[in-house]
């Protein structure tokens, strides 16, 4: 079954996004344990829900996968860096992937035809690019909390910002982390994906090719501006939303081109 | 059967009073054998510079004179001492107890020092305090520990000084390592220089116009001391600068500092400004990656928590409640298996007794037949207390014992050493 898995995860990413956003209208903040267990909980149904998409096809998988990695690196930076405030960000993205998922539905409209099935080293692209993009979301998430908190301590202004957020040079770090991290599994998920278009696998029209090596120079940019360059703080973190941004243009640029639900790019 | 605090807090008595009622450890040992002497059976000095208080395990109707006169001593100018003190008994004094090991009875509402000065005088105290103090204070630790676990009265940093702590804190990811450039001597920076010391941060330079009052301090840091004209490059290198000058215009101006501090790329630097009027111009805060507050800013943070603290009150006034019914179950059940036990030996003595004037009266019956008569005497005893014994200690455990007790001591006459 792969709906029961999906509609558990729902749920639970739901109530982590609810625990997560609870405190800013007031409420009591949840003990880490809930903050840290119930996504957890829903990243685990997820990841059996997942294990099931046979075939893995067409766009509502591509997006199950990247909620899933969404909320799994948003328990890793819960847990590492105390940084729940990343959930404001990943928790209702995740959810609304994960529900648009479900609307668009596993179940294949046209299954690709006998001897067109994905390959493993089709999937292995897949996932290896959705986990660069949910790193590169993580480092976006980061440097607009990072620019959040900024603002709130420039201002004096000592509310619910100021409480919840994490310090400034932490949300940096995990800035920088998700970005050097998020950058290179980027760089290997093109390649795979230069790999299985030339053994012939997957076709790729020339328009995605040019503007996904443009992104992937702003991409290289913005971990170059901070790697060899060394910008921390504000000026980093801007070059990370707009990589980000960047790349969230490019696909809905490319998406809007050639839509469909078949096919996540 | 009763549990007293004989005692003075902030509340009750001023500052010159509880300076002098203070007992310094290795006064408390003698201040409690005096107490007991007037008849306890057991007793906890806790002493702090907000409160000192005697509780007491079984106080005698002399024990509250025999404190006040100990306090009044310490006044030494022959005013009494009761007039600035309270006192709470039995189930009150387990409340009054862990109302100040949780903090709700702290000057500072929700403080957390005061958890470690009730485990102190716990631990001076152990060799006085008896089992029922003993088992009184290790649940009032257990009680704080479950109040700043479970509400949010201790979080937040409720005093200015705290406050600069959590400012900092909200930049820099770690405070250790961190150093810190102090401008001026006032007592408010040396305070948050403390408390900032205390999370890890070196003090490394200490400037002052006075260069003598900038090494006697920077000496008891364990820092360098400046000048103020040399403080001004260092801007370029300290993480963190608290200045509390009395000078009656800003020393911390823009031409001075942001030279310094463009040096220092996007390093962020945190200035917390503790002078009435203030150090710092307000244009320094303007400049990139520099976070300036004053204490207006420290004020609004410490009053922000303060004020979340006292939401908290409500839920942390429900765990004590609680834990002192829990304790009052305890401690009725311990008051009632030595009365319980009294009760029965008396009647057995008097079962044993009647049995025996009654076998001399019936010589004729064979040795079975005694046994007989014997054990039936023995299982009515046995019926005949099995429902109050169980009854008792139900109450006991519901925290009703007491009355029933000492009606129990009152009807068999246990005061007595024979009862009659």
């Amino acid at each position: 079954m792969v709906l029961i898995p999906h509609l558990i995860a729902l749920g639970l990413y739901a109530l982590a996004t609810a625990l997560v956003l609870a405190p800013f209208a007031g409420l009591r903040p949840a003990p880490r344990g809930l903050t840290l267990g119930v996504p957890l909980a829903g990243v685990v149904a997820h990841a059996l829900g997942v294990a099931r998409l046979t075939p893995f096809h067409g766009v509502a998988p591509t997006l199950s996968l990247l909620a899933l990695f969404l909320v799994a690196l948003q328990v890793v930076s819960e847990g590492a860096f105390r940084a729940s405030a990343v959930g404001v960000f990943t928790g209702p993205l995740a959810t609304g992937l994960i529900g648009l998922a479900l609307l668009i539905g596993f179940a294949p409209a046209a299954p690709p035809p006998a001897g067109a099935e994905p390959s493993p080293w089709s999937i292995l692209h897949i996932t290896v690019s959705l986990l660069g993009l949910a790193l590169l979301a993580l480092a976006f998430a980061a440097a607009a909390l990072y620019l959040l908190q900024f603002r709130e301590l420039k201002a004096k202004r000592f509310g619910q910002v100021f409480r919840l957020f994490p310090p400034l040079e932490r949300l940096d770090r995990l800035n920088h982390l998700a970005l050097v991290m998020g950058f290179p599994t980027v760089t290997l998920g093109v390649l795979l994906g230069f790999g299985v278009r030339y053994a012939g696998g997957a076709h790729v029209d020339a328009a995605q090719v040019v503007w996904g090596m443009l992104t992937w120079l702003v991409l290289g940019w913005a971990v170059g501006v901070r790697v060899v360059r060394h910008w921390v703080g504000r000026r980093a973190a801007f070059a990370s939303i707009a990589s980000f941004a960047a790349v969230l243009l490019v696909y809905l640029a490319l998406k809007l081109s050639a839509p469909g639900t078949q096919r996540f790019l | 059967m009763s549990i007293a605090v004989f005692g003075v807090n902030h509340r009750t008595a001023p500052l010159e009073v509880r300076e002098r009622f203070a007992h310094a450890a290795r006064d408390v040992p003698g201040s409690l054998e005096r107490v007991l002497a007037a008849g306890a059976g057991g007793g906890v000095l806790l002493s702090t510079c907000n409160r000192t208080e005697f509780y007491l395990n079984e106080p005698a109707d002399t024990v509250p004179e025999a404190v006040w006169a100990i306090l009044a001593e310490r006044l030494g100018d022959g005013r009494g001492a009761r007039e600035y003190g309270y006192a709470h008994r039995d189930r009150d004094a387990v409340r009054h107890l862990y109302r100040v090991s949780s903090g709700l009875d702290s000057m500072l509402l929700g403080e957390s020092q005061i958890q470690g000065q009730v485990r102190e005088a716990w631990e001076i105290s152990k060799g006085q305090a008896g089992p029922v103090l003993h088992r009184l204070f290790q649940s009032a630790l257990l009680v704080g520990a479950r109040v700043r676990s479970e509400t949010g009265l201790g979080t937040g940093a409720a005093s200015a000084p705290s406050a600069a702590v959590t400012l900092a804190g909200k930049i820099f990811n770690r405070l250790a390592g961190r150093s810190a450039l102090i401008l001026g001597a006032g007592d408010m920076a040396e305070l948050a220089a403390t408390c900032l010391a205390s999370e890890g941060v070196r003090v490394t330079l200490v400037a002052n116009r006075s260069y003598e009052r900038a090494q006697a301090i920077a000496e008891a840091l364990g820092a360098r001391a400046l000048s103020l004209d040399e403080a001004w490059e260092h801007f370029g290198e300290a993480d963190i600068v608290l200045t509390s000058t009395a000078a009656p215009h800003a020393v911390v101006t823009w031409e001075r500092v942001a030279s310094a501090i463009a040096r220092r790329g996007d390093r962020p630097l945190c200035i917390l400004d503790l002078a009435v009027p203030r150090d710092v111009e307000p244009a320094v805060g303007q400049l990139e990656n520099v976070f300036l507050y004053d204490i207006d800013d420290l004020q609004a943070v410490a009053a922000q928590a303060a004020a979340e603290r006292r939401s908290e009150i409500p839920a942390a006034e429900r765990i004590v409640t609680e834990e002192v019914e829990r304790f009052w179950a305890w401690y009725g059940g311990l008051a009632v298996v030595p009365v319980l036990k009294e009760v029965r030996d008396r009647l057995e003595r008097t079962r044993a007794a009647e049995l025996e004037r009654a076998l001399r009266r019936l010589a004729h019956l064979s040795a079975e037949d005694r046994e007989q008569i014997e054990h039936l005497t023995h299982a009515l005893l046995n019926k005949f207390l099995h429902r109050p014994t169980v009854a008792l200690k139900e109450a006991a455990q519901a925290g009703r014992g007491y009355g029933l007790l000492e009606a129990l001591k009152k009807l068999f006459d246990l005061e007595r050493p024979d009862g009659g």
